[in-house]
């Protein structure tokens, strides 16, 4: 037993802290990839807890990653230095819910969805919802400052977060709110994927509850045609709930998986929702279905009951996990571009992945302008991985082109911190930094995420 | 040729804090120049306070030293706008009124519902911290930001965020730089999302007789089709265009098709008529210029003679946090007019004293009153001031649990204190 596990132990007991190997193997990796053991996990039941480990950290010179369920695409929870990785599976309480001012205090490890669910009742709910928010941690979420389809109305998990409590550099709790004076700390902290500090309670804005909701699916004859059509919807001034393209690769392999009613022969789907008051629902989507036949939809079908709509949205939601049909691999870029961008760069999403003789599969924001092309691989095979290595940086490169950025909701973490030099200027990063040097002057919180290395590593996810 | 344009004869006015004058006033007309003259600035030991149209010159202390004003009206440029991608970039300087006429030519708007709006500028908007009773259906105008260019004290250009609405590539310091005062940098460039302007936006206004406030409040904040504001406002006679009753006036905005406004309408009129409110006024045309009026009195001071605070809270107990006001300055000689948003919780609260007392007693007066209404509100900041704090009225009041890293973030951003010194909270 090293002198750091006996610490941890002495601390917060032998039930939560592992130091095997065979215990560590499961803190070792993300979705993104495998990467080095931890020296150490532990699994604290309180911000007491936390605080004490963070100290043990420091006096033991180890960096420390904290962790929520795991399911980041950029290797942002992996340690890459030994360490010590926090989990956060037990702190996964609702501290609070405050129905009148519409709040709510949570632990970060609570799962996203069981949020929107305890409070469904009291007529509320949370609105960033990750296409993972079944499995992913609001912890996680703040890190991240995680999207999903419905942020195109109601914005990013940044927009949500009115207050955080988080241990600092020095195993001390600080509190930080949006109706204190001063600067606007959550607002920094909320995105910086465990760089600055770890996150312990989460203070968040609920919303109320639409009147009505309506969910149609639109079918196109490509997806440059459907992109087109979102352009247009969102340039007249029309923002539904959520605009979301698929194309016929990813509704082939949703449709084998959920059988929710996806046309499989459309070269794409739109599957967009409004929500607001009953009395607005009929003009509404009789605008957006001007558009979308403009744009040569070939059909247009509108969700009849809940239970049809939660379907059309359980299957999109579970697009990534139905890849693996298709591919014993893949590689998810997550990218955004000006939404009057999204034709073109489309294109040129189709230009690159055929000139890498790759299998691509479209499933994407598009109201949002955000990209998610899943580049289908064999990991077996050498030349595809250096195939989708190529497309992947071209595709990101292209965004930037276009002025877009590098990642719209998944974040920067391990995989993507080379793509922030392209973004930034050193003077820009260099003003970033000044921010870790006050939160975190050892880089003891997550070392080797966002910021640029000199060496570049790049690698890719299994699916399985 | 000076990069920096020095006004030949210093319009002190705009640029004065608590009758301060700065020593001169200059004009960088792009980002480079602004960062050339913080860097020189900082090399001489001359503090800088950023000045967009100095309508929000009223929150925070006066600074420590005041050797130049660096005006931002000439970073007025619209940057980039295809009113299609729903996002524009415009520099600091832009005023609040000329992007609304820019993006109302493409039927958008930003909602940053700012007092003042021909004269206050996006920068100084961002930078002040404003916000606006819209905030609770639209977000804060930090909600709004999606990149930023600021120049640092060292002279440093710094980018942060960029074009596109959703964005997690390094740190977030846009939102650091909204509600900093000017003290971590100058945002010389700011990205904001747009919106599709609603068919329709329409006013309700209610005068309130004796004992119906409370029952019309609660009222409200119950109706099944939310008003985007809603205002209960007692006082700023001067400013507002619209009469009050014994018990002041509640103002309701309500944004969407019209067959939503016409439902909304119909039940505002109920749950305020059975809260005893006899009539409930309507306004279509001419709605977007009493709202802009409604705004100004957040700030509206009477000169020599009021301090506007602002505290900040839950909407459920805003009334309440109100009613403690009220009794808090009661013993003293001092009137009070508010606004209460019931939507954001918002208390609004001037302080004033009537023309009969001489200079001095006018200082003791509000002196009293605001440490008074602090007692009760010890969130209360200062928004606005008809006359000089002088040192005797902090204008930030109890200082947040997060002060030390405050003060080391600014000790990293400005360490020789160049930017607005002892203009922000904890003498930051």
């Amino acid at each position: 037993m090293s002198v750091l596990g006996e610490r941890l132990i002495q601390a917060l007991g032998a039930e939560s802290v592992y130091t095997e190997p065979e215990d560590l193997a499961v803190y070792a990796f993300d979705a993104y990839s495998e990467d080095r053991l931890p020296s150490a996990a532990v699994v604290p039941k309180d911000v007491r807890e936390v605080t004490q480990v963070v100290r043990i950290a420091a006096e033991c010179g180890e960096p420390i990653v904290a962790r929520g369920a795991g399911t980041g695409l950029c290797g942002g929870a992996v340690p890459t230095h030994g360490g010590i990785v926090v989990s956060f599976a037990r702190m996964n309480r609702i501290l609070e819910i405050d129905t009148r001012n519409r709040r709510a205090k949570v632990e970060p490890g609570l799962i996203n969805l069981d949020l929107s669910r305890a409070t469904a009742s009291d007529g509320l709910f949370y609105a960033p919802d990750p296409a993972s928010q079944k499995v992913s941690s609001l912890g996680g979420n703040i890190a991240t400052n995680a999207g999903g389809p419905h942020c195109l109305s109601y914005g990013t998990t940044t927009n949500h977060v009115i207050g955080l409590e988080y241990v600092d550099h020095r195993g001390e709790v600080v509190t930080v709110h949006q109706d204190d004076p001063g600067y606007d700390l959550a607002g920094v902290l909320v995105g910086s994927e465990g760089t600055l500090g770890i996150v312990t309670s989460i203070d968040l804005r609920l919303m109320r509850l639409p009147e009505a909701v309506r969910v149609c699916v639109a079918t196109f004859g490509d997806v440059e045609s459907a992109s087109e059509a979102v352009s247009q919807v969102i340039g007249a001034g029309i923002v539904p709930i959520a605009l979301e393209i698929m194309d016929k690769v990813i509704t082939g392999a949703v449709e084998a998986a959920f059988k929710a009613g996806y046309p499989k022969d459309a070269g794409a789907v739109l599957l967009l929702e409004i929500a607001g008051l009953a009395d607005d629902m009929d003009a509404s989507e009789a605008a957006i279905a001007k558009f979308a036949r403009a744009c040569g939809a070939l059909s247009w079908h509108t969700a009849r009951s809940q239970a049809e709509r939660d379907l059309l949205w359980a299957a999109r939601k579970g697009a990534a996990g139905a890849i693996g049909r298709l591919a014993p691999n893949y590689y998810i870029q997550d990218c955004v571009v000006p939404r009057t961008k999204l034709p073109a760069m489309m294109h040129r999403v189709d230009e690159i992945v055929r000139d890498h003789q790759i299998q691509v599969g479209n499933v994407f924001h598009a109201g949002d302008g955000n990209l998610h092309p899943l580049l289908l691989f064999d990991r077996s095979r050498p030349r595809d991985i250096q195939a989708v290595v190529e497309a992947g940086s071209e595709i990101l490169r292209t965004c930037i082109d276009y002025g877009g950025t590098v990642s719209g909701e998944h974040g920067i973490g391990y995989e993507k911190r080379e793509s922030l030099a392209l973004l930034f200027s050193p003077d820009d990063l260099a003003t970033m930094r000044r921010v870790r040097d006050v939160f975190d002057p050892a880089q003891r919180f997550n070392p080797d995420k966002i910021f640029p290395s000199s060496a570049s590593c790049v690698e890719v996810r299994a699916a399985s | 040729m000076s990069k920096f344009v020095p006004r030949a004869k210093p319009r002190t006015s705009v640029y004065d804090i608590d009758g301060r004058a700065p020593g001169r006033v200059l004009e960088p007309g792009d980002d480079q120049a602004v960062a050339d003259m913080l860097r020189a600035a900082d090399a001489a030991g001359d503090a800088v306070v950023p000045v967009g149209g100095g309508t929000l010159l009223g929150v925070g202390n006066p600074p420590r030293h005041y050797e130049i004003a660096l005006s931002t009206l000439r970073l007025a440029a619209v940057h980039v706008y295809d009113h299609r991608d729903l996002t524009i970039g415009v520099g600091a300087g832009l005023t609040v009124g000329q992007l609304a006429s820019v993006l109302g030519k493409h039927r958008q708007f930003v909602p940053l519902d700012v007092p003042r709006a021909a004269n206050a500028t996006i920068g100084g908007t961002l930078a002040a911290g404003w916000l606006g009773p819209r905030r609770a259906t639209y977000g804060r105008p930090r909600d709004l930001l999606i990149g930023t260019t600021t120049a640092l004290a060292d002279g440093t250009l710094a980018h942060a965020g960029g074009m596109v609405v959703k964005n997690v590539s390094g740190y977030d310091l846009s939102r650091l730089y909204v509600s900093s005062l000017g003290t971590l940098g100058v945002i010389t460039r700011a990205n904001l999302k747009t919106l599709p302007m609603p068919a329709a936006f329409r006013l309700t206004i209610a005068r309130l007789p004796e004992g119906t406030r409370t029952r019309a409040a609660t009222n409200v904040q119950g109706l099944d089709v939310e008003p985007t504001a809603a205002l209960l406002i007692d006082g700023f006679r001067e400013v507002l265009p619209f009469e009050l009753g014994a018990e002041g006036a509640i103002l309701l905005a309500f944004e969407g098709s019209a067959v939503a406004i016409e439902r909304a309408t119909r039940s505002v009129r109920s749950a305020l008529g059975s809260a005893g409110v006899p009539e409930t006024r309507i306004i279509d045309t001419g709605a977007h210029e009493t709202f802009a009026r409604t705004l100004d009195a957040y700030i509206a001071s009477v000169a020599g003679r009021s301090i506007t605070l602002r505290a900040l809270g839950l909407p459920d107990g805003a009334l309440k946090r109100e009613a403690a006001a009220r009794e808090g300055i009661a013993p003293t000689a001092a009137l009070l007019d508010t606004i209460v948003d019931l939507r954001s919780g918002d208390v609004i609260a001037r302080v004033f004293v009537d023309g009969k007392l001489d200079q001095l007693a006018v200082r003791g007066t509000l002196s009293d009153a605001v440490a008074a209404l602090r007692a009760r509100l010890p969130e209360a900041t200062v928004l606005a001031r008809g006359l000089p704090l002088e040192g005797e009225i902090d204008a930030w009041g109890t200082l947040p649990p997060a002060i030390g890293v405050m003060r080391d973030l600014k000790a990293r951003f400005d360490p020789r204190a160049t930017l607005a010194p002892g203009r922000f909270l904890g003498g930051i």
